[in-house]
């Protein structure tokens, strides 16, 4: 069925006494996703993994922490996974708290254990904030210049940002004056633009004005020209340069990685809303006098998703390996802090000699990975309209 | 249609000028300097610096350099800064190493995809889908340079054979064996830079198969009593196929790329290590012209892209 | 379609799987191919650069140029000087000061040049022989010479003072001089010296009235080009090497003093850029006797000098300005602007050296063959092969293989490579050392108790066993560990975590109820910073913060990009504390490193390390040619740093070698007889001193007997 309007049950019969039960569109589509039990799964992992992260923050902080992830004991590097430790060595203070080493100890015999946990948070947050970034400008953009492909960029619309970045550039530099003067300028254009655009038809605009209506590009060439531009530089290269450049905190890191991998998504969704935009239901749409953005985000969004869905889940594996890649080369997040990707960039030196400090990061993305993807499948089964079997 | 083509040339024209603005503004703005003057070698004293930064040219204005670096590139008279040799030689060189790697790669990503994703999406959920499945994100999780570890020392060990480089050191250079030689120290890089690649895509195959498989008219033709390899292969792969036409056009891009991490592993002489040691160098000649080059194939790619769209499916109006 | 989809990728793996039966494996490359065995194969991380000894600055193309090149000295076992190109040589030194007509000589009264000269040589004469302070410096004069006064002019670029450019002339109406030639460089000429012609004689020559200076404006400077232009005192060392005759250049050429007076041209051509300009910026003039004998003056004294000579040497033939103009004309380039650097020769270079140069395959190989016609006799091996294998796992692969000959173990692996009986190693200490160092310019640094104090409360013996699995040692100060130069008799900082809170304490910093170290209610805190890609240097930065986090200082840690690191917080001196190292050469000049001058920005004092003792220390060493001396020295001035703590000397890594254990060396004896031994590693540490006479034998030999 294309289209829902779930709010309207059978109609009920004259009496009024059957009445099916009425359930809001978000309790329907939990208990369809309630019913596919893989996803359910995925799900439960995520939230439990999740409240480990929120619980490591508090676990592995601190000058003397519950979980030490800093604690050097150099006579006990290398351990393997599930190793007792050598009690004659060690201070009390250093004894883990397990008992054991659960995951074994790096190269300089920190307790890999606790070290996963402290990275948890920080690696859960860089995947999913990334992508997340990723993800909304990408269907944002995609969808506007799938959509709106052929409204044109009139030199107003291209003045106004232009002047209004000049002005704060130049209140950021000192220069209040000038900036002061290109803001206003800017926002000026700005409101009238707006005055036009709402009030079509009939008013006339004062003559010397009229330049700034010109059309110049359509808003589909604007789109792909900034997807191409930002194509064109090797995303690699690109965040480590920015990295270097900025502080290296680990927000700087998400956003900079989410900024940069958006136009996949956005290649597709565009692709998919020029096949969409022809189609009936969105006639029928219109002709129903449904608002654009309404149509856009509640009809045709759903239908696009499916590939955004599977960039998504691959994102987030991408965004934690792309963190161990840069902490290999010494970006990302300074010393000692642990995450999954610095633990793992350590490893390599070690693939004979310790596989588990590879393996055991390895895995936990892995999982988080198959749970997120697990989890996707089962909401786009839910939200996709093609796939699903309403009763 | 002329007419998206025509708009569409210039837009990319000047999509081309902003990137290569951009790129050189980027260079110039990350700190340090070509690895020429590097300032804690005690050899080097002040004055040495500042001659090779006027040889350079960094010493003059910013958009002055930018007019004198890209005259260069275009008359082909660029040289690099490590070693003075010309720019565009060195990429042409480094590109006719990458060039097998990265036909072979490309090949086997695409001839292996689609056997894995579309049996994984007609059988959903069975054994066969959730194995692949894992194995795919197997391969997307654990980074690169492991398995490239595992797979050299498996095959070095059993079968005593040579891996790396690009040739059997030694062997002279003419005739079938040599051939077959080359084929060969091919075959284990491209076999992990496409390990990735057939991971990723194979999910994407199955998941656009997914789609169409549960569209109305694939059900018609399943109840129509289609056998059901013709539903499957001639009717829903035809139409889930739309979507990959296009990606044809961004396999372009790939040709100026390669993994670094894999060409080190395996001393391959391939495009992705100079770049990178141009980067760590400062060696702005080379980083700019491997960029433009870059950028030039990427937006041809794009362009391939959107026709390959428009003419496939007929829905689509520009 | 389906079966597309299916045949298509199976053919495919089919082909490509089928093409190993056609590799060659392992064995057949290496015990299969006898010609195996009279090529060395060495493997390097990054690929060489530029193959010219005057213009490159990385390790690859060092490692080349050694072999192709040839210089007119090197050292020997024993780190001595031996010649190479160079048969032989004599230093010594031209002195020379101006007559101080004013000067009151003790048992002469004012003299002017030929009085004094009299007065010289008569003291000479008579006292030559003698014992005392006065005499021996005495006996070291050969002659004395008596130099005319005479006129000249020099030009010099001034800005005024609205910064315009202004060429001053300035007159030197320069008085009359005494030149001495002395048998040995003697730094302390003049003080001694002082003793005879009066304690004030040169201290009270004053140059500036002998200076006129046009324009007018300028006169106010006539003081400092006095100082300038007419030093009272000048020392010119001077260097006489006598050549080898009939030494071919790998084209045939004979080699001359020609060859090296281009050489030293060539370095010092603003236009080549060389790196090593500096090295060569004391010379005064390369002059040319004859075609087998080069005299080199010198500025100053200079002690340094002399090893600069192991430079490879060039061929003028094939580089000089007609040669480069037509190499330009025939490759259809501007003669104009073609330099040294654009030339053919970078990329195949020729030189006098045991091997020549056939083929370079960028970033894959590098060929050389072995040179019939080297002066010492051809090499061993008839082939060396330099490969160009970047990742260090890979190069151990081929290493066991067989395909690469000699393998740099990780420390890790050192203890299982010296047991393997397949093998042979060697080890030896690296040339510098790792650090922590203190911006002495930031609280809490100026204080030398706390900087004792953090080095107390690291285990450096733990880190040297556990990170470096015991591959290093420790040192105590800046001197390379296996030279002369090192005093050993400085012992190391005890790990001591108690005495060190004592010290702390004495400093003012007491524990606070939080744990941590605080003095005036501020904690004690600060940032230790290192450079990436190095992991041993990242372990050190976290066990730092950990010892130090255990006696309560509060350590925060930042591992930057090398470019980064060295612009924007080394030379900026915008950083507390940082993990380093030094790669060092031989010789002992510090000067660079420690002189109190060397403090500004992109100098290498960035510590602010400022002692007078140690600063007069510095010149006298580099000042002294005599080697007892310069130990001397060198050992007074390791015991003041080490006092000090400017920084916390950590230890020095050692590298370790292995080969494979048929190589050997091999001699040949007059007669005929061919004697096999054992590679034995030189004092310090340098294996392939030898490496023209190795051999690799198709068996392992056994040796009888070793003593």
């Amino acid at each position: 069925m294309i289209g829902t309007n779930p709010k309207s049950g059978p109609t009920p019969p004259e009496g009024g006494v059957l009445a099916a039960p009425k359930k809001t569109l978000f309790q329907e589509n939990w208990s369809l996703f309630r019913k596919n039990r893989l996803a359910m799964v995925g799900l439960i992992i995520f939230v439990i993994f999740f409240i480990i992260a929120a619980a490591s923050v508090f676990l592995t902080s601190g000058r003397d922490p519950i979980f030490d992830p800093a604690l050097v004991r150099l006579q006990e590097k290398l351990r393997p996974p599930l190793a007792k430790p050598k009690l004659e060595t060690l201070k009390p203070e250093e004894v883990p708290k397990l008992g054991i080493y659960l995951f074994g100890t790096d190269d300089l015999g920190r307790d890999v254990f606790s070290r996963m946990l402290q990275g948890a948070w920080v690696s859960l947050t860089v995947g999913f904030v990334a992508v997340g970034i990723a993800v909304v400008i990408g269907v944002f953009l995609g969808g506007i210049a799938g959509y709106y492909g052929n409204k044109r960029i009139q030199v107003g619309h291209l003045l106004s940002p232009i002047l209004l970045i000049g002005g704060v550039i130049g209140l950021v530099y000192g220069q209040t004056g000038e900036g002061l003067f290109l803001v206003l300028l800017g926002l000026g254009v700005a409101l009238l633009l707006l005055f036009h655009w709402n009030e079509r038809g009939g008013q006339r605009i004062p003559a010397g004005l009229s330049i700034l209506f010109v059309n110049l590009f359509s808003v589909d060439l604007l789109i792909i020209g900034l997807i191409d531009i930002m194509l064109c530089f090797p995303s690699f290269f690109l965040i480590l340069t920015v990295v270097a450049l900025l502080p290296a905190s680990i927000y700087n890191i998400m956003i900079v990685i989410g900024l940069t991998s958006w136009m996949g998504a956005a290649r597709f969704v565009r692709a998919e809303f020029l096949s969409l935009r022809e189609q009936d239901f969105v006639t029928a749409a219109r002709a129903l006098g449904v608002s654009n953005w309404r149509i856009i985000f509640r009809h045709m969004v759903p239908n696009a998703m499916a590939p955004v869905l599977v960039s998504a889940t691959i994102g987030i594996a991408n965004a934690i390996l792309i963190e161990a890649a840069l902490s290999f080369l010494g970006f990302g997040v300074p010393p000692p802090h642990a995450t999954w990707g610095n633990i793992l960039s350590k490893g390599k030196s070690f693939i004979f000699d310790a596989p588990w400090l590879t393996f055991v990061p390895g895995f936990a993305v892995l999982i988080v990975v198959l749970a997120f993807n697990l989890f996707g499948e089962g909401l786009r089964d839910v939200l996709n309209p093609k796939l699903k079997e309403r009763h | 249609m002329l007419a998206f083509l025509g708009r569409s040339l210039i837009q990319k024209i000047i999509t081309l000028f902003f990137v290569s603005v951009i790129s050189f503004l980027i260079i110039h703005l990350a700190p340090g300097e070509p690895s020429q003057i590097d300032p804690l070698n005690p050899k080097f004293t002040q004055e040495v610096l500042e001659r090779f930064r006027k040889q350079f040219h960094l010493d003059e204005p910013l958009y002055k350099q930018y007019y004198i670096f890209y005259r260069d590139l275009l008359t082909g008279k660029s040289v690099s800064w490590k070693d003075s040799r010309p720019v565009l030689g060195k990429i042409y060189e480094r590109f006719l190493n990458s060039l097998p790697l990265f036909i072979l790669g490309t090949l086997i990503t695409w001839t292996l995809s689609f056997p894995v994703g579309i049996p994984a999406a007609i059988r959903r959920g069975s054994l066969y889908d959730r194995t692949t499945t894992f194995l795919a994100y197997l391969l997307i999780s654990i980074p690169g340079f492991f398995f490239a570890y595992i797979l050299i020392i498996f095959v070095v060990s059993r079968f005593h054979v040579p891996v790396i480089g690009m040739e059997t050191f030694g062997l002279s250079s003419k005739g079938w064996q040599f051939l077959m030689d080359r084929v060969w120290h091919l075959l284990l890089p491209s076999i992990l830079g496409a390990a990735g690649g057939i991971a990723v895509l194979s999910r994407y195959v199955r998941s656009q198969m997914l789609e169409v498989e549960s569209q109305d008219y694939v059900r018609t033709a399943r109840a129509k009593g289609l056998p059901a390899d013709k539903v499957h292969y001639k009717h829903a792969l035809r139409n889930a196929l739309l979507p990959f036409v296009t990606m044809f056009g961004l396999i372009l891009p790939g040709l100026i790329g390669g993994s670094v991490i894999i060409e080190s592993i395996f001393s391959w002489p391939g495009m992705g290590r100079m770049a990178y040691e141009a980067i760590l160098a400062r060696d702005y000649p080379v980083i700019l012209t491997v960029n433009f080059i870059s950028a030039i194939l990427v937006l041809i790619g794009t362009f391939i892209s959107d026709l390959l769209y428009m003419v496939v499916d007929p829905r689509i109006r520009l | 379609m389906r079966w597309i989809l299916i045949t298509v990728p199976t053919l495919l793996i089919l082909f490509l799987l089928q093409s190993y039966i056609w590799v060659p494996t392992y064995e057949e490359q290496t015990r299969g191919n006898p010609e195996r065995l009279s090529e060395y194969i060495d493997a390097s991380i990054g690929d060489a650069q530029i193959l010219n000894p005057i213009l490159s600055a990385d390790s690859a193309s060092s490692a080349i140029e050694s072999k192709v090149f040839e210089g007119l000295i090197d050292r020997d076992e024993d780190l001595n000087f031996r010649g190479r190109l160079a048969t032989h040589w004599e230093i010594f030194e031209e002195a020379y000061f101006y007559v101080n007509n004013d000067a009151w000589i003790p048992n002469l009264g004012r003299a002017d040049a030929e009085g004094v000269a009299r007065f010289l040589r008569e003291a000479i004469r008579t006292r030559k022989q003698g014992d005392d302070p006065v005499s021996r410096p005495l006996g070291n004069i050969e002659k004395v010479e008596v130099l005319p006064a005479k006129t000249f002019e020099v030009l010099k670029q001034e800005k005024d003072a609205g910064g315009k450019a202004v060429t001053v002339t300035i007159r030197v109406a320069a008085p009359p001089r005494i030149r001495f030639v002395l048998k040995e460089v003697d730094q302390e000429l003049f003080r001694h010296l002082s003793q005879l012609l009066g304690r004030e004689y040169f201290s009270s020559f004053d140059g500036t009235r002998f200076i006129g200076v046009y324009p007018e404006a300028f006169s106010r400077k006539r003081v400092v080009y006095g100082r300038e232009l007419l030093p009272a005192t000048e020392h010119n060392p001077v260097i006489v090497f006598h050549l080898r005759p009939n030494v071919q250049f790998h084209d045939g050429h004979v080699f001359d003093a020609y060859d090296v007076e281009f050489t030293y041209e060539a370095i010092m051509n603003p236009r080549n850029l060389s790196p090593r300009i500096a090295d060569y910026e004391p010379v005064k003039a390369v002059e040319i006797l004859d075609p087998l004998t080069v005299r080199i003056v010198y500025k100053d004294l200079y002690s340094p000098a002399f090893s600069t000579w192991a430079m490879g040497i060039l061929p003028a033939h094939l580089l000089n300005a007609d040669a480069l103009r037509e190499e330009a004309k025939r490759r259809g380039m501007d003669p104009e602007t073609f330099s040294l650097r654009q030339s053919e020769l970078t990329r195949k270079p020729i030189g006098c050296g045991p091997f020549r140069f056939r083929e370079w395959k960028s970033d894959q190989y590098i060929v050389l063959d072995r040179f019939e016609d080297y002066w010492e006799g051809p090499p061993n091996y008839r082939k060396y092969t330099f490969r160009i294998v970047p990742d260090l796992l890979t190069q151990e692969m081929e290493f066991y293989a067989g395909t690469v000959d000699s393998y740099g173990a990780r420390p890790h692996q050192v203890e299982r490579l010296r047991k393997d009986p397949a093998y042979q190693s060697f080890t030896g200490l690296s040339l510098g050392y790792t650090y922590i160092g203190y911006n002495m310019r930031r609280e809490p640094f100026k204080d030398p108790r706390v900087r004792k104090a953090l080095g107390m409360a690291i285990d450096v013996d733990k880190i040297i066993t556990y990170v470096l699995y015991g591959q290093g040692e420790r040192i105590t100060g800046p001197f390379p560990k296996q030279t002369d130069f090192y005093n050993h008799a400085i012992k190391p900082l005890p790990y001591d975590p108690d005495g060190a809170l004592r010290l702390l304490a004495e400093a003012g910093w007491i524990r606070g109820t939080d744990g941590w170290l605080e003095r005036n209610g501020k904690r004690l805190q600060f940032t230790l910073i290192t450079n990436q890609a190095n992991p041993i240097r990242e372990d050190i930065l976290a066990i730092a913060q950990d010892s130090w986090k255990q006696i309560g200082i509060d350590v925060r840690t930042d591992v930057l990009e090398w470019a980064v690191f060295i612009q924007e917080r080394v030379n900026k001196f915008d950083f507390d504390a940082l993990v380093l190292g030094w790669g060092m050469g031989i010789d002992p000049d510090l000067y660079q490193i420690w002189h109190s001058s060397q403090t500004g920005p992109n100098q290498l004092n960035f510590v602010a390390f400022e002692n007078q003792e140690a600063d007069d220390l510095i010149i006298k060493i580099r000042q002294e040619y005599d080697h007892k001396r310069q130990v001397a020295y060198c050992h007074l001035l390791h015991e003041i740093i080490a006092g000090e703590h400017p920084y916390t000397f950590l230890f020095v890594g050692k590298w370790t070698a292995v080969l494979d254990k048929r190589i050997v060396i091999k001699d040949v004896d007059p007669d005929g007889t061919v004697r096999y031994s054992r590679i034995r590693p030189t004092k310090i540490g340098s294996y392939t001193f030898h490496f023209n006479k190795w051999i690799k034998l198709t068996e392992v030999p056994r040796f009888e007997l070793e003593g």
